[in-house]
C-alpha cells in the first residue's frame, strides 16, 4: 500500500551549508597535525590522536602488532611506571635475550609438531630441560621488574585528575587514542600524550601479549560466529593484507617480539604520521602554545611511512562458504567494491541506505512481504585501500538461508534494472542531512570522526562528502549496481545451525 | 645492532627538547575550575496534563530531543504473560497507530528523518524522539500519536513474536548469554520478575488485546516525566506539549510498588559445559544493597578500588597486568533502587587458567576486607569521582536526562550539590568497614561457562590452582531454550 504523501520542503540545500564543521587546522614543524574544535557548554575536553597505521600495514609473522601496540602505549614511559628507569631498561633487554633463546626452543617444538611427533606444544612434558630453565629465568626477571614497577601509573595519574573514558582502538587502517579531561587540565593531556610518544617504554610486553591473546579468545574464538567470519574474511581477500584479522593470528600473537614493536614505533608513531585533535571547552591560542611546547619536542621520523603496495587481485569466480555453527541460519553476500573516497563510494553508500531500516527495501521485501527473513541489512565498508558492499539476511525460523540469498539477489536486480523513484531517494537524503547534524550532538563523536577521516583523506571530507551524497542520481545508482554486483565479484557465506543445538 | 639502537631511542629522554616542561605531571599547576552542578529545579515545569517536564534549551544545532520516562515496568506483567512488556514497548513503535497503519506511520517518520523508539525495561518505560527543528510539529504529532494511540497491528505483532522466538532459539549459543542468565537466576531465584524467562508458551499466550490493555493502564500524562532538550523555546515547547496531550485522560489507579525478591541463594561453584570454546567466562558474586542505604557512596569507592576503576583497580591490575590471564577483569557493586543490587566480579580466561584467576579474585576480595586501602588508592578514586562530576551534565541532553531520571528515582534534590563533599569525607576506615560488611566470601556464587573438563583439569604448569578448592562444584545443564525446562542436574563432583 502506498503511504499518503506528506508535503515537505527539501532540506538538501540546508544540509549543504549548515552542518559545516569548522576545525582550526595547524601543522607543527615536525609534521604533526593538530586540529582544534572549541565548543562551549561543558566543563571538559575530549582529546585524542590517531596514528596512520593499522593491520593493513603488517606482514605475515607480525599480524596483530598494531593492536598489541595500542595496548603497549599504556605501559608507561621513562618517567611514568617505574621507580628505576635504568634498571628497568636493563631488565627489559635481558628479558628480550631470554625470550630470543626461548624462541629457538619453541621453533624446535614447532618442527616436532610439523613432523607429528608432538601434538600439544603447550604440554610441559614435551619441553627440553633448557626450555624449562629459560622459563624459570624469565619468571625471575619478570618478578624483579615488577618490584620496580609503579603499577598502571599512566592510568592512575589521569584518573586521579578526573580524566575519564580513556581508551584506544585499532582498525585495519588506523590506531586511535582518546580521553576526556576536565577543562582546566588541558596541560596534563599534553604532558601525558607527548611523554608517551617521546619516551615510551614497552614494559610488561610479554604479559600484554598474553592479554591480547585472551582478547582474541574472547572476541573471536569463543563467540558463536567469530571464527567463521574471520575465515570468511581470509577467503574474501586474496592478495590484500585486509585478509588477516586486526587482532592477529594466534601463532603470530605468541611470537611477536619487543624489538619488532620498537621498530614499528619508530616508523609509524613519528609525529609526521600523527594527527591530534581537541574538542570541547578550551582556548585555541593556549592549546597551540601547549601543542608547540609538548608535541613540538617529538622528532620527525627518519623515513616517511610508505603506503601499502599490495593491491587486491580482481576476483575471477564466485567463492562460497557453508558454515554449520551455533547460530541462527543466515545469508551473507559480499561484493568487492571501492575504497573510501572513490567516485563510486557515494552512490554505494546511498544503495546501503535504500536497503536499510524499517522502510528500507530489504526489510520490506524479505521481512514484511515475503516473510522469509526476520532481519536484513546492507552496508558499504569503504576502507583506505579497498572496499566491499555486504548484504545480510537472517532466515526466518524454518526458512533456508539459500532462499534468503536468492531474495537478496532479486532486490539487487531491481536496483540494476529500475531507476530509484525520486521520493525514495529524497527520503534517504533527508536522513543523511539529519545525520549530519546528529553527529555533532556529541563531542566524542566529533573527535573520532575528525581523527578517523584525517588519518585517510583529511578531516575536510566531513564537509564535502555530504555534498557528494546529495548529488547522487538514480542513474548513478543503477550504474554502480551493474558495475559491482556481479556473480563473479562476490563471496557468499551461508550459516546453518549446527545439529545438537537448539531447534 | 638493531635491538640496542631502538631500545636507546625509546628509553633515553631527549633532554634538550624538554625545556620548560615539568619532569613529572605532579609538578603541573592548573587554573582553578569552579564547577557547580546545575539545579534540577531551575529546569522543572509542570504541564497542564499533569506530566512533569525538564527542559534544557540549546540552540547550537537545529535538533530537538524528547525523552519520556513512564512509570511502568516488566514487574507489572500479569501471571503467565512473561514477555508482554517487551512487546508493548516495541510494538508501540512498530505497530502503527489507530489511524495510521504501520507502513504509513513508518514512511512518514522515515521521510521526516525522525528517530523514534519505545521500550519497557524492568522498572521503567521509555520513549524517545529526535528530529530537525523544522519538522518539529509533524514529528511531535507522530510521536504523541504513537504514545497515546498505538495501533498494535496484528501482522507486526506476529512478526515480533517470530523474532522473539528466534531470539530464544539463540539462548544457548553464546557463552556470555548463558553466563548472565545463570548468574542472575542463581542470585535472585528463578521466579523473580527480572529472571523469569519468556517461554514459547508465554509468548504464544500474549494477544493484541493484552498489549492494548497494558498500554492504556500505564501510559497517560501524569505517569510521564519528560526530558526535553535542544533547539526550542521553553514557553513554546510547554504549549506544544500541553496541546499534544490535551484531553488525554489520566489514570486513577496507583501504579503498584516494585516487589522485592525473597530468595536465599546457595553459595558454590556452578559450571555450565560448553564445548568448542577455548575460554571460560566467570561471574562471581552475591546480593548487595539499596540506594537509601547511606553506605552506598563508600561502596562505590570501595568497588572502584577493588575492581570497578579500570586499570587502576586491584582485580584488573593483578589478573590482567600482572598475570596476563584476561583481557577484561573487574567488579561491579550495583546499588538497587527498589531491591538489593548485586556485587559481581568477573573475567574471561583461557580454560586452563580459569581456576588461577578465580583464586586471585578471591584473594583480592579477602584483602580489601582485612587491610585498609592505601592513601593513593583512596585519593585516586575520590578525586576521580569529584573531578569527573561535570561529565554527567556535559550536554543539554545529558542534563535533561539526569534531572528526569533523578526525579523518576526520587533522588534527594541536593544529591549532586552535596555529592562531592560526601565523597571527599570518606576515609580508609569507611572503606574497610563497608568491605567487611557487604562483601561476603562465604556467600559467593561462582558461575563458570566453558569447556568444563579442560577448566576443571587446570593448568599443568600450576597444578596448585583447582576450582574444587573453592567450594562444592555443581554442573548446570543447558535448558531447553523454548520451554526453559532444565534437564535434571547431574550429581555434584
Amino acid at each position: 500500500m502506498r503511504p499518503k504523501l506528506i508535503v515537505l520542503f527539501s532540506w538538501l540545500a540546508l544540509a549543504a551549508t549548515a552542518q559545516q564543521i569548522n576545525v582550526e587546522e595547524h601543522v607543527l614543524d615536525n609534521g604533526m597535525r593538530v586540529l582544534l574544535l572549541p565548543r562551549r557548554g561543558s566543563a571538559n575536553i575530549f582529546g585524542g590522536w590517531i596514528a596512520r597505521v593499522g593491520s593493513v600495514d603488517e606482514r605475515p609473522g607480525i599480524t596483530g602488532i598494531s593492536h598489541l601496540f595500542e595496548h603497549m602505549m599504556f605501559k608507561g614511559t621513562t618517567t611514568i611506571g617505574t621507580r628505576d628507569p635504568e634498571e628497568d631498561a636493563r631488565l627489559n633487554l635481558e628479558m628480550d635475550r631470554v625470550k630470543a633463546e626461548m624462541r629457538k626452543e619453541e621453533q624446535k617444538l614447532a618442527e616436532r609438531v610439523r613432523m607429528g611427533e608432538v601434538t600439544d606444544p603447550k604440554d610441559p612434558k614435551v619441553r627440553t630441560a633448557k626450555h624449562n630453565e629459560l622459563l624459570a629465568k624469565f619468571d625471575i626477571l619478570a618478578k624483579r621488574q615488577s618490584e620496580l614497577l609503579v603499577k598502571n601509573e599512566f592510568d592512575r595519574i589521569y584518573t586521579s585528575e578526573g580524566a575519564s573514558r580513556m581508551n584506544a582502538g585499532t582498525s585495519e587502517d588506523f590506531t586511535i587514542y582518546f580521553i576526556n579531561v576536565p577543562a582546566n587540565k588541558l596541560e596534563l593531556w599534553f604532558w601525558m600524550e607527548s611523554d608517551r610518544l617521546a619516551h615510551p617504554v614497552f614494559r610488561e610486553f610479554y604479559t600484554e601479549r598474553d592479554v591480547v591473546h585472551e582478547e582474541r579468545r574472547m572476541r573471536t574464538d569463543s563467540t558463536p560466529t567469530g571464527r567463521y567470519l574471520e575465515q570468511f574474511d581470509a577467503m574474501f581477500w586474496k592478495s590484500s593484507p585486509y585478509g588477516w584479522p586486526v587482532v592477529g593470528w594466534p601463532s603470530d600473537l605468541e611470537s611477536i617480539t619487543r624489538e619488532e614493536a620498537n621498530a614499528y614505533f619508530g616508523t609509524y608513531y613519528a609525529p609526521n604520521n600523527l594527527t591530534a585533535c581537541l574538542v570541547g571547552d578550551f582556548d585555541t591560542k593556549t592549546a597551540m602554545e601547549l601543542a608547540n611546547k609538548y608535541f613540538g619536542r617529538l622528532q620527525r621520523g627518519a623515513t616517511e611511512p610508505e603506503p601499502v603496495r599490495t593491491i587486491e587481485m580482481p576476483q575471477l569466480a564466485e567463492q562460497r562458504m557453508t558454515a554449520y555453527a551455533e547460530t541462527t541460519p543466515e545469508a551473507l553476500i559480499r561484493y568487492h567494491t571501492v575504497a573510501d573516497g572513490h567516485l563510486d563510494d557515494a552512490p554505494l553508500n546511498i544503495v546501503a541506505s535504500l536497503m536499510n531500516d524499517r522502510t528500507g527495501r530489504l526489510y520490506k521485501a524479505l521481512v514484511l512481504d515475503q516473510q522469509i527473513a526476520t532481519a536484513a541489512f546492507a552496508n558499504q565498508e569503504s576502507r583506505k585501500y579497498e572496499g566491499f558492499m555486504q548484504f545480510r539476511g537472517v532466515a526466518r525460523p524454518g526458512k533456508d538461508p539459500a532462499d534468503v540469498e536468492k531474495a537478496i539477489y532479486k532486490e539487487i536486480e531491481k536496483l540494476q534494472n529500475e531507476p530509484v523513484p525520486d521520493r525514495e531517494l529524497e527520503k534517504v537524503k533527508n536522513n543523511i542531512a539529519a545525520a549530519n547534524f546528529r553527529r555533532q550532538e556529541s563531542d566524542f563523536a566529533l573527535l573520532t570522526n575528525i581523527l578517523v577521516n584525517d588519518a585517510d583523506r583529511g578531516w575536510k571530507v566531513l564537509n564535502t562528502d555530504p555534498k557528494l551524497l546529495e548529488a547522487v542520481t538514480p542513474a548513478d545508482i543503477q550504474r554502480v549496481a551493474n558495475r559491482y554486483f556481479l556473480a563473479e565479484n562476490r563471496d557468499v557465506l551461508l550459516f546453518y545451525r549446527k545439529s545438537g543445538g537448539a531447534k | 645492532m638493531k635491538i640496542l639502537l631502538f631500545l636507546l631511542l625509546a628509553s633515553v629522554p631527549a633532554l634538550a627538547a624538554d625545556d620548560g616542561i615539568p619532569k613529572h605531571p605532579r609538578d603541573l599547576k592548573y587554573p582553578a575550575l569552579n564547577y557547580e552542578p546545575p539545579q534540577a529545579s531551575g529546569y522543572r515545569h509542570k504541564l497542564a496534563s499533569g506530566a512533569t517536564a525538564y527542559m534544557v534549551e540549546d540552540h547550537e544545532l537545529p535538533l530537538v530531543n524528547i525523552v519520556v520516562l513512564v512509570r511502568t515496568g516488566k514487574y507489572l506483567e500479569p501471571e503467565g504473560k512473561v514477555g508482554l512488556t517487551s512487546l508493548v514497548g516495541s510494538q508501540m513503535r512498530s505497530g502503527g497507530t489507530k489511524t495510521k497503519p504501520p507502513a504509513v506511520f513508518d514512511e512518514e517518520a522515515a521521510y521526516l528523518a525522525a528517530q523514534m523508539s519505545s521500550a519497557i525495561a524492568d522498572t521503567m518505560g521509555e520513549a524517545r524522539m529526535n528530529c530537525l527543528t523544522r519538522t518539529l510539529d509533524s514529528c511531535m504529532a507522530l510521536f504523541f500519536d504513537m504514545l497515546q494511540n498505538p495501533g498494535f497491528a496484528e501482522d507486526r505483532l506476529k512478526l515480533a513474536k517470530t523474532q522473539a522466538l528466534q531470539g530464544m532459539q539463540r539462548r544457548n549459543d553464546a557463552t556470555m548469554e548463558i553466563e548472565r542468565r545463570e548468574f542472575a537466576r542463581l542470585l535472585r531465584g528463578p521466579n523473580f520478575f527480572t529472571v523469569k524467562p519468556i517461554t514459547k508458551a508465554s509468548l504464544e499466550s500474549i494477544t493484541r488485546e493484552d498489549l492494548a490493555a497494558f498500554h492504556s493502564r500505564y501510559y497517560y500524562p501524569s505517569n510521564f516525566i519528560f526530558a526535553v532538550s535542544g533547539d526550542f523555546h521553553n514557553k513554546e515547547m510547554m504549549a506544544k506539549l500541553d496541546k499534544a496531550m490535551a484531553g488525554w485522560q489520566n489514570g486513577t489507579e496507583k501504579v503498584p510498588e516494585v516487589p522485592k525478591p525473597g530468595f536465599a541463594l546457595k553459595p558454590g561453584i556452578y559450571i555450565v559445559d560448553k564445548k568448542d570454546v577455548n575460554q571460560g567466562r566467570v561471574s562471581m558474586g552475591h546480593l548487595g544493597t539499596t540506594f537509601d542505604n547511606p553506605d552506598h557512596l563508600a561502596l562505590e569507592v570501595m568497588n572502584g578500588i577493588l575492581g570497578g576503576g579500570g586499570f587502576t583497580s586491584r582485580i584488573m591490575s593483578r589478573v590482567r597486568s600482572d598475570e596476563g590471564l584476561a583481557y577484561s577483569a573487574g567488579s561491579q557493586f550495583s546499588i538497587g533502587r527498589y531491591y538489593d543490587g548485586v556485587f559481581m566480579a568477573g573475567f574471561q580466561s583461557k580454560s586452563p587458567t580459569v581456576a588461577q584467576a578465580v583464586s586471585i579474585v578471591r584473594e583480592e576480595i579477602d584483602r580489601i576486607r582485612t587491610d585498609k586501602v592505601k592513601p593513593d588508592e583512596l585519593s585516586t578514586e575520590i578525586n576521580s569521582s569529584v573531578e569527573a562530576l561535570s561529565r554527567r551534565f556535559a550536554t543539554a541532553g545529558q542534563k535533561a536526562m539526569q534531572f528526569a531520571s533523578d526525579d523518576y528515582n526520587k533522588m534527594p534534590a541536593d544529591y549532586w550539590q552535596t555529592y562531592r563533599d560526601r565523597i571527599k569525607a570518606l576515609t580508609a576506615d569507611d572503606i574497610l568497614r563497608v568491605a567487611k560488611k557487604y562483601l561476603q566470601p562465604d556467600k559467593l556464587v561462582t558461575v563458570v561457562v566453558g569447556d568444563a573438563n579442560t577448566i576443571l583439569k587446570g593448568n599443568p604448569d600450576k597444578p596448585q590452582y583447582q576450582l574444587s578448592k573453592f567450594g562444592n562444584i555443581e554442573r548446570i545443564p543447558l535448558p531447553d531454550p523454548l520451554t526453559m525446562v532444565y534437564p535434571k542436574a547431574q550429581a555434584a563432583e
